[in-house]
């Protein structure tokens, strides 16, 4: 048995519940130990370990598959007990496992498709494996591409273009409006989870905040919570006409935020951009408010509507970044090609010259006392003949390796010269090494 | 077909594959067709100033010296203003409104058939400053104008909540209306001193107000009250935007008064 393959085994948000998510999830500080112990063995050689809250997959490479399967499920039900992950886990293994990672790398296995945070996770499980020391040159390549491929997806298509929850629509649109919001001004009107988040994504940015509530206190705690000034309800006008971005979510029946209002807060503002969200149900803002010069009103219908829009963008999206995908598995299949080619390659021309090399050695003593002369057009005979020999199958090797096919001569000239093409030790992978790594086990006749 | 000819057609369908590449960009939001877009325009605008050369070392014209080769001129100025300022802002998407001025500047700049150069009588120490602040002045209005248009498809996006496709790739509301106040107050002044220059050279030469100087006339009051209201009445946003674009118009009226009046003398 002289090939590895790279092979995945995982649970995700598609099949596998919660339950038992959580149990396998390992905590970021534990990673690294839980990593050593699932290539504790000799079932698998390299591996890294993504371990998300929607998915936790192990991408390794081994020699055997199906010890390997065995190996990881066992490690993965001991954690999941008295659950099993036995009928939630998928597999994939050589190309199929590189298609895998170069997918969920760039967002298009994620949960909300095309998000981002993905690739910073599988980042970070990558180099705690590479500091861990299960990473060798297979699979330090193969991730290195799945970083690659992930930018090309996302600067080639429009996967990752609009946000989709309702709070980073808000920065996002209010960005668009005000470029940059260092020093803007947010307004907060009522105090709820959604518009916190969303106040806490703005102010990230830069901006300054204001919390208007009917009571104080409680004003005065969520403006404590975010780094912001509370303001009694009393001075809504005057905080309107400073504020650039107003986010109001109260609970009270009826208009806050009045057409009457708005028209002489306007007048303050003369002609400064004012960008209303208003994500209460019932609306805080009168729809009115929208026909004012300068003002921008979305409410939480519009808000959700963005969101659908920027979710069918991204289904559009996915189809050329899956193009995308297929395409750079193609590539790195070449790449892996040429890999066996070369050593198939250094292995046939040392039989070839090994034999003729012998041959003379036994023919030398029954030549006699030779000449100088004599010996060098001997030597060079030999040489001539490897050679020539060589010439026509090395050719037809390299054609074969650079078409898209699998190559099915570098197999055939293995069997046919009995190449034996050993793997060295992990520690001591060279270039060739590696090389030789790659060769697809081959199945015994 | 000689050199200067072909040199010439070859920066127009530049400037043309440019043009058609930002607007793939703005409206597909394909950013290799934004970067092959940016590229068609750095090479129409080294194949401009190649054909300003020849021009010059082959023909004999002048930069400057009539209307036409002045059009050549401003038109190159204007392409690599806005190729200077988009590296700065994220702004490639504004091509799709700029380069199908500076193409279009560039074509007219190329009417000249049997046009002879302005008569060496109205020549005057003052014609050189004239043509180069007006130049400069123009080119500075051109990127306010393509601001000015990306300013109101994007508020009009806003409003209607269409905030997904272009309204993502155009650059922000307020950097927009920044661009175009700082665009308008940088040509402002240049534009001043080219009408006043203009205005004291015609009336040496004794020759009344053409279709071309009034309208510049109107442009330069359009774009004297928008800068006006901006810094004293706070003006902002869409109605600046519209006022910057009617004093282009008005500006391209200008020009245009120029060449059919060049057009009739020949």
């Amino acid at each position: 048995m002289s090939g590895k393959e790279i092979v995945v085994y995982g649970i995700s948000h598609h099949r596998a519940p919660v339950s038992v998510r959580e149990r396998l999830a390992a905590e970021p500080e534990r990673v690294g130990e839980e990593l050593r112990g699932l290539l504790d063995g000799d079932a698998l050689s390299e591996g890294v370990l993504v371990s998300t809250c929607n998915r936790v997959e192990l991408i390794a490479t081994t020699a055997d598959p199906l010890r390997a399967r065995e190996h990881v499920l066992s490690r993965f039900n001991l954690r999941t007990a008295p659950e099993r992950v036995d009928d939630f886990v998928y597999e994939h293994r050589g190309r199929e496992a590189v298609r895998h990672l170069f997918r969920v790398a760039s967002g298009l296995d994620s949960m909300v498709l095309g998000e981002p945070q993905i690739l910073g996770q599988i980042k970070a499980a990558f180099s705690v494996a590479s500091q861990t020391g299960a990473v060798g040159p297979l699979l330090g390549r193969c991730f290195d591409r799945s970083f690659g491929v992930a930018k090309r997806v996302r600067t080639e298509t429009e996967i990752a273009a609009g946000n989709v929850s309702v709070s980073s629509i808000a920065c996002e649109l209010a960005g668009q409006i005000f470029g940059d919001l260092l020093e803007r001004k947010v307004l907060l009107i009522g105090a709820g989870k959604m518009s916190e988040t969303a106040a806490r994504s703005l102010t990230a940015r830069g901006a300054t905040l204001t919390v208007v509530n009917r009571s104080l206190e409680r004003a005065e705690e969520l403006a404590k919570a975010c780094g912001g000034v509370p303001r009694p309800l009393e001075q809504l006008a005057t905080e309107l006409a400073a504020a650039d971005v107003v986010i109001s979510s109260t609970a009270k029946q009826g208009f806050i935020v009045t057409y009457e209002l708005m028209l002489g807060v306007v007048k303050m503002r003369k002609w400064r951009q004012l960008f209303i969200i208003d994500i209460a149900v019932p609306r805080d803002v009168d729809p009115r408010v929208e026909s004012l010069r300068n003002v921008f009103l979305y409410d939480m219908d519009d808000l959700k509507r963005v969101s659908q829009a920027n979710l069918a963008a991204r289904e559009r999206a996915a189809v050329s970044a899956h193009a995308i995908v297929d395409e750079e598995v193609v590539k790195y299949d070449a790449w892996l090609q040429t890999l066996q080619l070369t050593p198939t390659i250094v292995a046939l021309r040392e039989r070839v010259r090994d034999t003729v090399l012998r041959e003379k050695q036994k023919a030398l003593p029954k030549l006699g006392e030779l000449s100088a002369t004599q010996e060098r057009a001997l030597d060079a005979m030999c040489e001539s003949i490897v050679n020539q020999l060589l010439h026509a199958p090395l050719t037809e090797l390299k054609q074969d390796g650079q078409g898209d096919g699998s190559p099915k001569l570098v197999e055939a000239v293995r069997r046919l010269f009995r190449l034996e093409i050993h793997t060295p030790a992990p520690a001591a992978e060279t270039e060739a090494g590696l090389a030789s790594a790659e060769v697809p086990p081959r199945r015994p006749s | 077909m000689n050199a200067v000819t072909i040199v010439f057609a070859s920066t127009a369908l530049l400037y043309a594959a440019a043009c058609s590449g930002f607007f793939v960009h703005l409206s597909r939001g394909n950013a290799v067709a934004g970067m092959w877009a940016s590229r068609a325009l750095g090479a129409a605008i080294a194949a401009h100033a190649g054909y300003l050369g020849c021009d010059y070392l082959l023909l004999g014209n002048t930069p400057m010296g009539d209307i036409y080769d002045s059009l050549a001129v401003l038109s190159l100025m204007i392409a690599l203003a806005f190729l200077i300022t988009m590296r700065r802002h994220r702004l490639t998407v504004l091509g799709a409104f700029i380069t199908p001025v500076t193409l279009l500047m560039l074509l007219a700049s190329g009417l000249r058939g049997s046009v002879p150069p302005v008569p060496e009588g109205v020549r005057s120490a003052l014609l050189p400053l004239h043509v180069a602040v007006n130049l400069l002045g123009i080119a500075a209005f051109a990127l306010a104008f393509a601001a000015a248009v990306a300013y109101v498809i994007q508020e009009q996006l806003l409003r209607r909540k269409h905030v997904i496709g272009v309204f993502q790739r155009l650059p922000a509301l307020d950097v927009l209306d920044s661009i175009g106040l700082k665009s308008v107050t940088a040509g402002f002044p240049l534009f001043t001193v080219g009408l006043v220059t203009g205005t004291f050279w015609a009336a040496r030469g004794g020759v009344g107000l053409s279709a071309g100087q009034s309208f510049g006339l109107v442009a330069w009051l359009f774009f004297g009250s928008v800068l006006l209201a901006r810094v004293a009445a706070g003006w902002r946003g869409r109605r600046a935007a519209i006022g910057t674009m009617l004093g282009f118009l008005f500006l391209l009226a200008a020009i245009g008064g120029y060449l059919l009046r060049d057009l009739h003398l020949g």
